[in-house]
């Protein structure tokens, strides 16, 4: 019932008189509905501000992000340089605790030349005024003779004693005394290139 | 001699001494009284809070069981003054010749004695030995005063002495100290030994009404405790007040630049100027030669560390006398410029012992009474300035037992020296002499409170100068006026 070579022939027809058709006439040129020329060059124009305002946008969050890290960085590395240490009764030689805090800012004045210090030696109230600033003097010169034995330069470093005359803890227990035998750290110099130091 | 009275047999003087109130002391009874009303008084050593004594010195005073005289102030006669400038000037007088130790002071005095001269048989059966009269004269003087004293001798019944001394207005800032140098004649003219009033104190102290209790300034008293006077407005911490030689300036150190420095208060014209511009390190502790020209201090620091001179008439010489890894600190010249003494760290860091130093040369001396194995703690050295003896403070054990110090007087003696506690309760340190050599100041602590004390190392009679105060780092001035006159 179904003969391919019928099919066939009726394609054939219809392909030739397809074929026979005159061509028809070109369709006239459609009237411009889109935007103009001089809106396409607002776009453009436009485009091209908040691209450069994304950049900017970016690159300011870069550099905020960057400044962020920087003083983050700056600020770690106060902390590690200003934390005091603390010392025994009546002794100007370090301890283990004292020394693991004074490795931490060694690791921070290595990578920051810039930096210096002033190392402040106090005592607590027990002795008098005068031997207790000779005592304060030792503490600041063991803490400033343990950076310069690691090989920094002496010149970034100034002691001073206060004896017992600036205690931070008021009190005539342990518990004071312990807080007010201490070498307190003054950045003396170079405290704006703390963030582009090792913290 | 003198006529012994029952009173006259003080064994133990520190004990035993009469008030100054006019009590009938030659009564056994009375005298049991005194001792309670004594130990309520300020100006005596009250309840002892727990004697001590330090092992190698002896417990005393330089002489003991001497006779103290009782003596009256007759209320002064007024030619043209008013009454009122005649009691202030009695008052400072009686209670400038009670502080001289020398003298009973009785007041009090019965109606029949108050008329005119002087009935020395009426004062011999008021039972004192010597009574002062004096005249106030203020007419034609331009505001100052003549004022003539007498000292009349009651057991000899005879005039022992009398002057005319000029007194500035009453409203002068040298009043006061020109009356002071009247008593000090009035007992050089008893005893031969020139009183001790016309001087004044300097001490540090925190300063009233500043917020930062850490700052200390300096201050200056008279000898009476009257006219506290703060001399610094540094807002600093400034240690370390000494006399010059002359007692026209002041020298100190202040933290109130970046390290600590010398400065020197001239107090004729208030300018302050920095003593030692040159050396390294932080400053401190100076003390005028005697002859006024130099300076000795410590450097503590950066080696090299130690005592050092300094020239401060020519303003050079930075002189470096050694002192090597060990702390050398707080020199004071002896009288004659030819010793230092000073503390030092050289045998243990923990146990500052006192040394003297011969500056032509020579191995320095130990005077405090270190003992192997029990170290001790000594301080504040003075030497006195009639060059026999040196006061320091201090105690046996170390450190550690904080606030327990006591005044010590190390007698030079060839062939070994002497020492002598003369604190025994509380807290003592920082003693200073006065100009006779027999009075020290020091700052100390008590059951009722902290302040600044005078000590007679003769009868060991204590009083307090200052009450109140957390004082370091007395001084006490040379002589400041002389017969009416301020120098």
């Amino acid at each position: 019932m179904f003969n391919p070579r019928l099919v066939l022939a009726a394609f054939a027809t219809v392909v030739l008189a397809a074929a026979c058709r005159p061509e028809p006439p070109p369709p006239a040129a459609p009237e411009p509905t889109g935007p103009t020329a001089e809106e396409i060059e607002a776009q453009r124009i436009a485009d091209s501000i908040e691209n450069a305002r994304r950049l900017e946008a970016e690159a300011l969050a870069a550099a905020q992000r960057a400044e962020r890290e920087m003083q983050q960085r700056a600020a770690a590395a106060r902390a590690t340089l200003g934390e005091m240490v603390y010392f025994d009764y009546d002794e100007s030689t370090l301890t283990s605790e004292t020394t693991r805090t004074l490795q931490a800012k060694l690791a921070v004045l290595r990578s920051c030349p810039s930096v210096r210090l002033r190392m402040e030696g106090h005592a607590d109230e027990r002795g008098t005024s005068e031997y207790n600033i000779a005592l304060g003097s030792e503490r600041a010169q063991s803490v400033s003779e343990f950076f310069t034995g690691f090989g920094l330069d002496d010149a970034r470093f100034s002691t001073v004693s206060y004896g017992e005359e600036r205690p931070v803890a008021q009190g005539s227990n342990e518990a004071a005394w312990a807080r007010n035998r201490r070498v307190e750290f003054v950045i003396t110099t170079g405290a704006d290139d703390l963030g582009r130091c090792q913290s | 001699m003198r006529r012994p009275t029952a009173s006259s047999a003080w064994t133990n003087l520190h004990l035993e001494w009469p008030t100054p109130g006019g009590f009938p002391s030659r009564f056994a009874t009375a005298r049991t009284c005194l001792l309670f009303l004594l130990a309520a008084g300020a100006s005596s050593p009250v309840a002892a809070q727990e004697n001590e004594l330090i092992p190698g010195v002896e417990l005393g005073f330089i002489f003991e069981g001497v006779y103290v005289p009782p003596i009256a102030v007759k209320p002064l006669t007024v030619a043209g003054a008013d009454v009122g400038l005649a009691r202030e000037i009695e008052g400072i007088i009686t209670r400038d010749l009670d502080y001289s130790d020398r003298f009973q002071v009785r007041d009090s005095l019965p109606p029949a004695l108050g008329g005119e001269g002087v009935q020395y048989a009426l004062w011999e059966q008021f039972g004192v030995d010597w009574v002062v009269t004096g005249t106030i004269e203020t007419d034609g003087l331009g505001g100052g005063i003549a004022f003539s004293v007498e000292l009349h001798d009651i057991v000899f019944g005879s005039l022992k002495a009398a002057a005319t001394f000029p007194l500035p207005a009453r409203d002068h800032p040298d009043f006061r100290l020109a009356v002071h140098s009247v008593s000090d004649a009035l007992v050089g003219w008893v005893t031969g030994d020139r009183g001790v009033a016309a001087t004044r104190m300097l001490f540090r102290m925190r300063a009233f009404g500043e917020e930062n209790p850490n700052l200390t300034e300096i201050y200056v008293v008279d000898f009476d405790g009257e006219n506290l006077r703060r001399l610094t407005w540094d807002r600093s911490t400034v240690t370390s007040p000494t006399w010059s030689p002359d007692g026209k300036r002041v020298a100190y150190s202040s933290f109130k630049a970046d390290m600590p420095r010398i400065y020197e208060l001239n107090l004729e014209d208030g300018q302050e100027r920095l003593l030692v511009p040159e050396g390294h390190g932080q400053h401190d502790s100076p003390s005028y030669h005697p002859d006024g020209n130099s300076v000795a201090f410590t450097i503590v620091g950066p080696e090299p560390e130690g005592l050092f001179t300094y020239n401060i008439r020519d303003g050079c010489c930075l002189k470096y006398l050694g002192g090597g890894r060990f702390n050398d600190l707080q020199p004071n010249f002896s009288p004659d410029g030819e010793w230092l003494v000073f503390v030092s760290t050289r045998l243990r860091f923990s146990t500052p012992q006192v040394y003297l130093r011969p500056l032509a040369g020579g191995d320095d001396e130990l005077l405090s009474p270190f003992r192997y194995g029990e170290g001790g703690f000594f301080t504040d050295p003075d030497w006195s300035p009639c060059g026999d003896r040196v006061a320091f403070a201090g105690g046996i054990g170390s450190r550690r037992q904080a606030n327990r110090y006591h005044i010590l007087v190390a007698k030079l003696e060839a062939g070994g020296n002497r020492l002598l506690q003369l604190t025994q309760e509380g807290n003592n340190e920082d003693p200073s002499w006065a100009p006779n050599c027999r009075h020290i100041v020091f700052t100390g602590e008590r059951s009722y409170g902290k302040g600044v004390f005078i000590v007679d190392t003769v009868t060991g009679r204590t009083r307090v100068l200052v009450a109140n105060v957390e004082a370091e780092d007395t001084d006490w001035s040379p002589w400041l006026a002389e017969n009416g006159v301020v120098r």
